[in-house]
């Protein structure tokens, strides 16, 4: 599914990102990257759905060559990928079932397919009685579950998850952790950059721990592996 | 324009007033006074054409001939002359002829010419209408070389000056044009720059859930347009009440004034000038989208 060799970021201003990385992710993984602030989870994340060009080596992504794609192809990418950030990025003058259509009208899929695909992803993420609400109108676990919704109703294979708990309480992101996990069960690829030592370390998925470019820690089932 | 479509508008026009803020005004402002300025070119030049056309093909030479030749002969040059590279036409004018057309100029005064005694000064002589008017120059003097003639004359002066000065309105006209187009670019991109920039957090969804770029462009390029075409809009309104009122007041003082009649020249206009706004406002926005696309 994801398949890194080599791969090297530096930033125009000369910093180095990701220094020397090799990583294989296979399909229905469940993986947690972690490290410190600044040791270049945001850029591996960011290098999955093309924000971010690596400087060298290989990468792809669903069987796309993601360094060599023309501009052109980055879109239909992104449509395998289903992206979720710290801060939700709602849409605030749209309500709940209007932020999720918004993900399939503007990949102009076929419009009978809308209702029946928003609802059974706002069932997936309990959201089901809330669907005329707007964005301020829900608490922040709520929010980050419509992202969530938004994020898988076109199907995605890879699911890409920034600090998605970062802003909220643990029993809220025990509540996101249950969705990812009943949708990593589904059969969806996983991958969350996180510092949520309890969750990493309740969970025993495999993590990847990055420190200062380089990745020091690879490990199938583990635990966070740093004081918070 | 129907009542219905005119309320569409006014409505449209201030749905777009409350919606978006005095750039829009300003953009829908811009365009009129630019598209205002270059219809009125349009018009000016296309009148001066209409009048050059109308002179042309009136241009002739007057082909006087000398006293020496005889009709044998000046039958000779009138098929010499037909020969001739650009000649359309050559009539043949007698210098009775020329009397009669001279004595029904005068009228009242023809009396004036019992002074004569019935001799005529009058020289026989040839109306030669040329094809092009470019033609006349060279063709009126070879004509004046040939054997037999006394002279060829042309209003020479008359059409120089009018080329001269339809050459200048063209020139003045298309570099007025070429900056009003620029200023116009310049205020719609800004314009739809705004709301781009307002706008730029749904951008950024749409391209996290993989909107195409042309997907996302199309919404700022129809904004443009219809900026183009409001603006447009208000000018052909103009430019029309403008071009009816100058023809009157042309009509009223210079009847043989050759104006273009102005159907269906106005909506000839019309369609230049709305064509020409949208275009501009969509090329507007598209320039100022590309910056803000950036993968």
């Amino acid at each position: 599914m994801i398949h890194m060799k080599d791969v090297m970021k530096v930033y125009e201003n000369g910093a180095v990102a990701l220094n020397n990385v090799n990583v294989d992710i296979r399909k229905g993984e469940f993986v947690f990257l972690v490290g410190p602030s600044g040791a270049g989870k945001s850029t591996f994340i960011k290098m999955l759905f093309r924000e971010v060009l690596p400087t060298s080596g290989i990468l792809t992504v669903n069987g796309r060559d993601v360094v060599r794609m023309a501009n052109r192809d980055v879109p239909y990418l992104r449509r395998s990928l289903g992206v979720i950030f710290q801060d939700y990025r709602l849409l605030p003058d749209k309500t709940v079932y209007e932020n999720i259509a918004f993900a399939m009208q503007v990949i102009e899929a076929p419009r009978r397919m809308m209702q029946r695909s928003v609802n059974s992803v706002l069932d997936i993420v309990g959201l089901r009685d809330k669907y005329k609400c707007f964005p301020n109108q829900l608490s922040g676990g709520e929010q980050q579950r419509v992202a969530i919704a938004r994020a898988i109703v076109n199907n995605p294979s890879i699911v890409i998850a920034d600090e998605p708990t970062g802003n909220l309480d643990p029993d809220t992101s025990w509540g996101i952790m249950d969705i990812f996990q009943r949708i990593n069960a589904a059969g969806t690829t996983i991958v969350m950059a996180t510092h949520d030592k309890t969750i990493v370390d309740f969970m025993q998925r495999r993590v990847i721990a990055i420190e200062d470019g380089r990745i020091v820690r690879d490990e199938a089932q583990g635990g966070y592996g740093y004081e918070n | 324009m129907k009542i219905r479509t005119s309320e569409y508008f006014i409505r449209e026009v201030f749905l777009s007033l409350k919606r978006n803020n005095w750039m829009s005004v300003a953009s829908i402002g811009t365009v009129a006074v630019s598209l205002f300025i270059f219809g009125m070119f349009l018009m000016l030049v296309m009148n001066m054409n209409k009048m050059a056309a109308t002179l042309e093909s009136q241009v002739q030479i007057n082909v006087y001939l000398e006293d020496a030749v005889s009709r044998e002969e000046a039958r000779d040059m009138e098929a010499e002359l037909k020969d001739m590279q650009g000649v359309e036409k050559v009539t043949f004018v007698s210098r009775e002829e020329a009397m009669e057309h001279f004595k029904e100029r005068l009228g009242d005064q023809k009396t004036l010419l019992e002074a004569l005694d019935d001799t005529n000064p009058l020289p026989d002589a040839f109306e030669v209408t040329i094809a092009r008017p470019e033609l006349v120059k060279t063709a009126a003097e070879s004509i004046e070389k040939m054997e037999g003639v006394e002279s060829a004359k042309y209003g020479q002066d008359v059409m120089e000056h009018l080329f001269e000065m339809t050459r200048l309105i063209r020139i003045f006209g298309f570099s007025l044009m070429l900056v009003l187009a620029l200023a116009t670019l310049f205020i719609i991109s800004n314009t739809i720059r705004l709301t781009v920039f307002a706008r730029r957090k749904e951008i950024a969804i749409m391209k996290y859930v993989g909107a195409t770029d042309w997907f996302i462009r199309w919404p700022f390029v129809l904004e443009g347009m219809v900026l183009g075409l409001l603006g447009s809009l208000v000018a052909a309104v103009v430019l029309r009440i403008a071009y009816t009122g100058m023809a009157e007041k042309i009509y009223d003082t210079l009847a043989f004034f050759p104006l273009i009649p102005e159907q269906p020249f106005l909506t000839y206009i019309t369609i230049v000038v709305v064509l020409s706004g949208m275009a501009v406002g969509a090329v507007g926005s598209a320039v100022s989208i590309k910056r803000f696309l950036k993968v």
